[in-house]
């Protein structure tokens, strides 16, 4: 069995775990759920929180998008992915949610609050440098992650949507295309002028 | 040369799509173009920075508290889905049953237009004489706006139509000042079985018009709301309308006013 046929076992057999867990969760059953929530917990924690940039709204908002996919468990219908339908949810809160922070003027003062220095994020930056950063490395690299989340903050929501789920959580343009409900050209297209905006914006902090 | 082009080829190239021969000609343009290098490097470092952020930890109580706020929920239970039938099916239910209602109306509706009945408003301004022709049910509607649109309406019924017709025509040329206007007496579309006459004539004449209809045909005046007949003496000019029709006709006279 070649690398690529393994994959796609695995894959496999990861998707039919899932549907028996989501079978469960029809059932009413809520230790399926709990299972289903461990497997996806992180991935939508990590994309809410670099849609806000806070980790508490991060965590609320992460919240409310599990309690509304299992009231909605019924209306999965296993034709896509779970974590396509669940995507789905997350993309329509995280809108709402936006748009409920923004009215607020939450990412202004988030911001503001960067500007100052204030950003206290306990945002590993392992990540950003080499594997045993010195102290001066793990500051610039904390500073440097601190930069990008404030231009993700700046730019649109849409554009801001688009950039992490491909960039950030590597979602392929088919599955983005699906979460989305939108052609790939256009996802293309919408994701060329997300770049070019977080390009423009990481550019000015950088210099 | 033209930056604009290959520029355009950056995305594709980010994401490894773009053909060996677009890649080699794109990367001999970046050799010899400093501003698209300059461009193409930045966009390659911001993909970098975003692919390279950290993957935070979520915090450990999140799924404990989801599931204690999940403790008191029910799961939704759409209709369609637990009977799994089809997505479409509460659209087609709806148009179905708007079309039903549809069909309810116009046939439950007593005046031309059903809408009327749903906007009294515009209904009461309109008057309306059902003139039934011999051969076929058509309606005559004269609307608010139309000449005489609230004047009384009497109902002239004739053995012979069109006789009566060119004596009535003859006798109100004698009554009105000026002529009979040819164009506004005839608003029926039924000119061999029924013909609207409208006309002023002074309120002292007004008895003796009376008198000539009555000798041309039998005057229903039942179906007459005729207040402003009620004291002819005192008004220098009455207006009147008179539908003659011929006397097998079956003719409902409804006169709608305003404010009524």
């Amino acid at each position: 069995m070649g690398t690529e046929s393994l994959a796609q076992h695995s894959s496999g057999v990861k998707r039919q775990e899932e549907q028996l867990l989501v079978d469960g969760c029809r059932r009413g059953d809520r230790e399926s759920f709990a299972q289903l929530m461990r497997l996806h917990e992180k991935q939508i924690y990590n994309f809410t929180y670099r849609m806000l940039g806070s980790e508490g709204e991060a965590e609320d908002l992460t919240q409310d998008i599990f309690i509304a996919a299992f009231r909605g468990i019924r209306s999965f219908r296993g034709e896509a992915k779970f974590s396509t339908w669940l995507y789905r949810i997350a993309l329509n809160q995280a809108r709402n949610r936006i748009k409920y922070l923004s009215r607020r003027n939450f990412f202004a003062r988030q911001t503001r609050r960067a500007d100052d220095g204030a950003n206290t994020g306990s945002e590993s930056p392992e990540g950003l440098a080499d594997s045993s950063p010195t102290p001066e490395q793990w500051t610039m690299a904390k500073d440097l992650a601190a930069q990008v989340q404030e231009c993700l903050n700046q730019i649109p929501p849409q554009a801001r949507q688009i950039l992490v789920l491909r960039d950030v959580q590597g979602f392929s343009y088919d599955e983005l295309s699906e979460m989305l409900s939108l052609r790939p050209g256009t996802v293309k297209s919408r994701l060329h002028r997300a770049r070019a905006a977080m390009r423009d914006c990481l550019s000015e902090k950088l210099e | 040369m033209n930056c604009g082009k290959y520029q355009s080829q950056f995305n594709v190239y980010l994401d490894g799509d773009l053909s060996l021969r677009e890649r080699e000609k794109l990367q001999h343009h970046l050799k010899e173009c400093l501003p698209c290098y300059r461009k193409w490097s930045s966009l390659q470092k911001t993909q970098e920075i975003l692919q390279q952020l950290p993957n935070l930890d979520p915090p450990e109580h999140l799924s404990a508290v989801v599931m204690a706020r999940l403790k008191n929920r029910r799961l939704r239970q759409p209709l369609w889905f637990s009977a799994n039938l089809p997505r479409w099916l509460p659209m087609g239910v709806g148009a179905a049953l708007l079309l039903l209602i549809s069909v309810v109306l116009w046939q439950v509706m007593p005046s031309q237009y059903p809408w009327q009945s749903l906007f009294p408003s515009s209904r009461k301004n309109v008057a309306t004489s059902t003139l039934p022709a011999e051969e076929s049910q058509e309606t005559l509607t004269i609307r608010k706006g139309d000449p005489g649109s609230s004047v009384p309406v009497m109902v002239l019924r004739v053995k012979d139509f069109s006789r009566a017709d060119q004596e009535l025509q003859s006798m109100l040329r004698s009554f009105t000042r000026p002529p009979l206007p040819e164009r506004e007496s005839s608003r029926s579309p039924h000119a061999r079985s029924a013909r609207l006459f409208q006309l002023q004539v002074p309120g002292q004449r007004l008895p003796h018009l009376l008198r000539e209809l009555h000798k041309i045909g039998h005057l229903d005046q039942s179906q007459v709301e005729s207040q402003k007949l009620a004291n002819p003496g005192q008004q220098k000019q009455v207006s009147i309308r008179i539908v003659v029709v011929s006397n097998g006709s079956d003719v409902e006279i409804r006169q709608l006013r305003e404010g009524r």
